[in-house]
């Protein structure tokens, strides 16, 4: 089969795969680690750039020169700057990310962020699922429907969907499932480690809310891979070889489009982040994004820093399997 | 046929452009023609309902919802278009050299793009506000700095595609100067997908800005934006849901005409979309 | 009743529908239903301290409220009786002296002492410990234990307030364990404290929320819920809809935009009354433009306080034009004051004698985004702004943040306020005293701190007020503050939660104790 639909990639055993698969996440995980190195860098010399300073910010501005002094030299803020960043950063891979000045003054902040971490992984995780899900639903009917009515309501609520940014639409499934139906609690947390149940119908909003621009803008990616790919000789000749359809969609054109699909996915996570900042606020969730927030009220360097990292390496964290879960796919396109 | 032409065939692509026309009028001359001032307090009339007299209703301060959301919006607008401009012309200008010069140059500039891009967007914004502080010049280069990236990439891919082109390599043994071929050459054979992307930029600029002034950490009140606008109708939503509802949609209706008109200048800048369309 | 039972029941039945009932009502709000109470701190979320000696914030108070007693306390109509104390006799020469309800068990299971009654009075008053609460005890001179259950209480001549501020309200003079806070230190015992109270704190998550659980020995018998679980939302209108959906049981507050709204519902039942409480603007009298007198007067009269009260608050609360609130009747003066009233022109002419030019104002108002405190200070600079022409800003940051720089003298001007005190002391002796711990102004004058000094010994109360009344009178005239309004106080409760008495001075945790669903 696969020798008369010539152009079809090759399917390989994994076996086969996993060497150069390996090969590459070395690699991805060399720069990825590089970049964040850099990242702590350029946070860190940016928070010591910006006007203000951090001592000042927790005593006041009538505090004696005496209380400064030993503020800095408790948070160590006397030391050369390099030196700082540096002890910073051993702090950091040993799981010591400072101590906080506002939010929970005196507070490890390592110890604030493990304990905020699981709400945002939870619900950014519950938002990426039910993201992939609709995007998939509504993106394929769109492509096999093509210019018909399913397409152009799919399409359009799509087009709906990346108009209504994170924190309206979260207001809008407030009002209609939650005080309008009752179907979902419209604020509050419960821990998967509690009740999965429990937390996935309390997180179901927000994830949803989150969930609904990022679903728009994957189901449109699809919706064109696929089209694209529907349009491959090999998709035809198959199809002319009288495979059942769904067999062929699910086969050829999907897997296919896996690739482009999932690195849509990759880029998205940023979009994705900064909804859970917005959207854990309005729904009294206590993630990293609360945390932030809290942090950047109160002019929380330590905090704010923190959480920017978090941020930077959920981000690294996901692109590299992104990368990985592409490479597995289609190992030839990939590993370069 | 000429891409004026091909466009006014779009239907998807006219429409969004009627609406951002219709947006963008009404916050320009809008505010002019309602008889409240955003800034009219008016104390009998606190949070009234939408009426023949304030059809958005009125806020907590008997402030006209409809004038508030015009002007806010004209903030909103101005804010995320300025920093999309920015975003354009330096992303444009960094993707050039890099992609013309190669070398060191595009190393150490598009590993610095590489790392922009490494941060969440909202997460970067809202730090670059807290650390330099809330004014409008603010939100715009934070804004800014979010999308150089993604115009960085571009132009340096589109630039890579073309750097080869004759017409460039005759440029460039005429001895003209690197710059003006840069600027003469490549700039207008890129302009297109930078356009497209600026208009899918815009409408994540307004959704950024409106996230930040939402939480409070974008415009600061009085100045009335959108995102402040739906922050302050929350408060009292159950009482008067119109201030959130009204400024609600119309942030919608912008993004939605924003958005059609970004799908309707893709198809016209993607060929192989036109073909198939 | 069965009302809302069958709605509850209603919603129980819809929210098990979606996903092919994959999804039951979660399991803390079935618990709910026998052990646990989820009573909610809204409009807060930050809780530094929960040692008495060094708490300053209301929701500190709150749950304080709720994990210790005092030696007295208020009765449902506002009446001083003994808490911890069996008896009280007045001394000759000012002071009591106490004798304790021997048995009562502090959470650890050790026997309250007098000795601990010491330890606690000594410690609030010592300099080394820096509390807020110091001046509650500012006339004591010594404290005596005479044996293991009774102690004096001397005092430096009379000191009327003094059974007052050994309440258990916002006073910081709740008996504290000696022995355990000697074992644990400050820090630790400042966030799982042990006190005598019903409730001992079981889990506190920064920034997030509290656990309760019952003290089984308490000494007025075990509580009905097991645990309450005090969850912090520092969005009012959040707790509304936590409450609405069945996440929460009570809030310690409502949106005042929203009560209206509420009273209609057949499904919450909403308290409310007017507080003991005053909002006001705080200026710093140490640096410009403030330090002009001129200044202070023209702004308290380019703004109305009426419609404050009707754009902020939406009518839930009175006009005010000094600190001491209507609720503390005697010391209440109703005549109307100078400058206290909206007159944009007098405004004017008062900013023309003031020596800085209005437009040259450039100042930030600060606030905090958390309910209508933010509109608080929209609605000041707006009006401000648009009488004078000056260039105000609103400078929006946290709570805490906000105190600490009002605190530490790090601001121009701030919106502020002061919630639950029950004694006149603490508005005109901690507010408007040079030495007052709330003076945050900086206003100093020495006939002030005279008639405040002269109120706290001045134990007739039939002459007492006048001292309070003239001291205030003075300060407003120089506008030591500019005094908004006064807002009535609220709690939110689902309609079968019955045995919560609210009290003035806007209580909270005290009350879980004697809580059930009816």
């Amino acid at each position: 089969m696969s020798d008369l639909l010539g152009t079809q990639p090759k399917a390989s055993s994994l076996s086969d795969r996993w060497g150069p698969v390996a090969l590459y996440l070395l690699k991805r995980l060399l720069s990825g680690g590089l970049v964040l190195l850099a990242g702590t860098a350029a946070v860190f010399f940016t928070i010591q750039a910006a006007p203000g300073d951090p001592a000042l910010a927790a005593l006041g501005e009538q505090a004696t020169p005496e209380a400064i002094a030993a503020f800095r030299a408790e948070y160590g803020l006397d030391a050369p700057l390099m030196a700082q960043y540096l002890r910073w950063l051993l702090g950091f891979f040993q799981g010591d990310l400072g101590q906080s000045l506002a939010v929970a003054r005196g507070m490890p902040v390592g110890e604030l962020v493990l304990q905020k971490l699981p709400a945002t992984v939870f619900v950014g995780l519950f938002a990426l699922f039910l993201a992939v899900v609709l995007s998939l639903v509504l993106g394929t009917l769109a492509a096999l429907n093509r210019g018909k009515a399913t397409d152009t309501i799919a399409t359009s609520i799509a087009v709906f969907g990346i108009s209504m940014p994170d924190f309206w639409m979260s207001y809008v499934l407030i009002f209609g499932l939650s005080l309008g139906l009752g179907l979902f609690p419209a604020f509050g947390y419960v821990a998967p480690g509690d009740s999965l149940l429990g937390a996935l119908h309390a997180a179901f909003l927000p994830a949803l809310a989150i969930a609904a621009p990022m679903a728009a803008v994957f189901a449109r990616t699809l919706r064109a891979v696929l089209i694209e790919t529907l349009s491959k000789p090999y998709v035809t000749a198959a199809r002319s070889f009288g495979l059942p359809r769904p067999f062929v969609i699910l086969h050829f054109a999907l897997r296919n489009a896996m690739v482009p699909y999932l690195t849509i996915v990759g880029l998205q996570i940023r979009y994705i982040l900064g909804g859970v900042v917005v959207v854990e606020r309005i729904f009294g969730i206590p993630g990293i994004g609360s945390l932030m927030v809290d942090g950047a009220f109160a002019r929380d360097y330590t905090v704010l820093q923190a959480c920017t990292v978090v941020f930077l390496v959920i981000v690294l964290v996901v692109n590299i399997a992104v990368d990985m879960i592409c490479a597995l796919l289609d190992p030839k396109q990939t590993v370069r | 046929m000429t891409s004026f032409r091909r466009f006014m065939q779009n239907r998807t692509g006219m429409v969004g452009l009627l609406i951002v026309l219709i947006v963008a009028l009404a916050v320009l001359i809008g505010p002019a023609l309602i008889p409240y001032g955003p800034e009219d307090m008016d104390f009998m009339a606190i949070l009234a309902p939408p009426s023949l007299a304030h059809p958005f209703g009125t806020d907590s301060f008997g402030r006209d919802v409809l004038s508030r959301v015009l002007l806010g919006g004209r903030v909103s607008l101005t804010i995320s278009f300025a920093a999309i401009l920015v975003a354009a012309v330096l992303g444009s200008w960094i993707g050039i050299l890099s992609g013309y010069h190669l070398g060191w140059t595009d190393g150490v500039l598009m590993r610095i793009m590489d790392l922009l891009f490494a941060f969440p967007s909202f997460i970067l914004a809202m730090l670059l506000m807290v650390l330099f502080g809330f004014s409008s010049v603010n939100i715009i280069a934070a804004i800014a700095l979010v999308y150089l990236p993604i115009f960085a990439r571009i132009a340096r891919n589109t630039t890579l595609l073309i750097r080869e082109e004759p017409f460039i390599q005759a440029s460039r043994l005429m001895g003209r100067r690197p710059s003006a071929i840069m600027l003469t050459e490549i700039l207008p054979n890129i302009s297109a997908p930078i356009l497209v992307q600026a208009s899918v930029g815009l409408a994540f600029a307004i959704i950024l800005e409106a996230g930040l002034s939402f939480i409070g950490l974008g415009v600061q009140p009085p100045t009335p934006s959108l995102g402040g606008i739906m922050s302050d109708g929350r408060e009292y939503f159950s009482r008067a849901p119109w201030v959130l509802t009204m400024s609600g949609m119309a942030i919608s209706v912008a993004l939605l005409g924003i958005n059609l008109l970004g799908d309707g200048l893709r198809d016209l800048t993607d060929p192989k979309l036109r073909e198939r369309a | 009743m069965t009302n809302q039972i069958s709605r509850r029941r209603v919603l129980q039945g819809i929210s098990a529908l979606p996903l092919a009932g994959s999804f039951s009502l979660s399991p803390r709000a079935a618990l709910a239903q026998s052990t646990t109470l989820t009573a909610a701190i809204t409009g807060y979320n930050v809780i530094n301290s929960l040692d008495p000696a060094k708490a300053s914030l209301i929701p500190e108070f709150y749950v304080i409220w709720g994990v210790f007693n005092g030696l007295m306390t208020f009765d449902d109509e506002m009446n001083i009786v003994p808490d911890l104390a069996e008896t009280v006799t007045p001394l000759e020469g000012g002071g009591y002296e106490f004798t304790l309800k021997p048995g009562v068990k502090f959470h650890d299971g050790s026997e309250l002492t007098a000795e601990d009654v010491k330890f606690t009075f000594d410690r609030v008053m010592a300099a080394e410990t820096a509390s807020p609460n110091a001046g509650k005890l500012a006339k004591v001179k010594s404290v005596e234990v005479v044996d293991p259950l009774t102690l004096r209480i001397l005092t430096d001549g009379p000191y009327a307030p003094l059974l007052t501020f050994l309440t258990n309200a916002r006073t910081g003079t709740q008996i504290i364990s000696k022995a355990a806070f000697e074992s644990m230190g400050e820090e630790a015992y400042s966030r799982m404290p042990v006190g005598t109270g019903a409730y001992k704190v079981t889990d506190w998550r920064s920034g997030e929320g509290l656990t309760l659980t019952a003290h089984s020995e308490y000494f007025e018998g075990a509580p009905t819920f097991e645990t309450i679980e005090v969850p912090l939302i520092a969005e009012e209108a959040s707790g509304v809809t936590a409450l609405q959906g069945g996440q929460i049981d009570m809030t310690s507050t409502a949106p005042a935009a929203d009560v209206s709204v509420l009273m209609k519902d057949d499904a919450i039942k909403v308290l409310r009354q007017p507080g003991l409480n005053t909002r006001f603007i705080s200026v710093n009298l140490r640096k410009a433009p403030f330090d002009d007198i001129h200044v202070r007067r023209a702004f308290s009269m380019a703004f109305q306080r009426e419609a404050m009260v009707q754009a902020v608050i939406f009518g839930e609360g009175v006009t005010a034009q000094g600190l001491l609130p209507p609720q503390l009747a005697a010391y209440y003066s109703e005549e109307p004051r100078p400058y206290m009233s909206y007159d944009p022109e007098a405004a004017k002419a008062e900013m023309a004698k003031a020596k800085y030019k209005p437009e040259e104002i450039e100042i930030g108002v600060i606030t905090w985004s958390g309910g209508w405190w933010k509109r608080f200070a929209e609605i000041f600079v707006a009006q401000v702004n648009q009488t004078l022409g000056t260039k105000l800003t609103v400078e929006v940051t946290d709570a805490n943040t906000a105190y600490a720089r009002q605190k530490s003298g790090d601001f121009e001007a701030g919106v502020w306020g002061w919630l639950g005190m029950v004694d006149a002391d603490e508005y005109v002796g901690d507010i408007l005293t040079t030495t007052g711990w709330r003076n945050f102004q900086g206003y100093s004058n020495p006939e002030v701190d005279a008639l405040a000094a002269q109120g706290l010994a001045e134990t007739d109360p039939a002459k007492r007020p006048d001292f309070y009344k003239k001291a205030e009178a003075i300060a407003m005239e120089e506008m030591a503050v500019i005094p908004c309004f006064c807002s009535n106080i609220h709690n939110l409760l689902r309609a079968d939660l019955e045995g919560f008495v609210q009290r003035p001075y806007s209580n909270f945790a005290d009350q879980f104790r004697s809580m059930k669903l009816g």
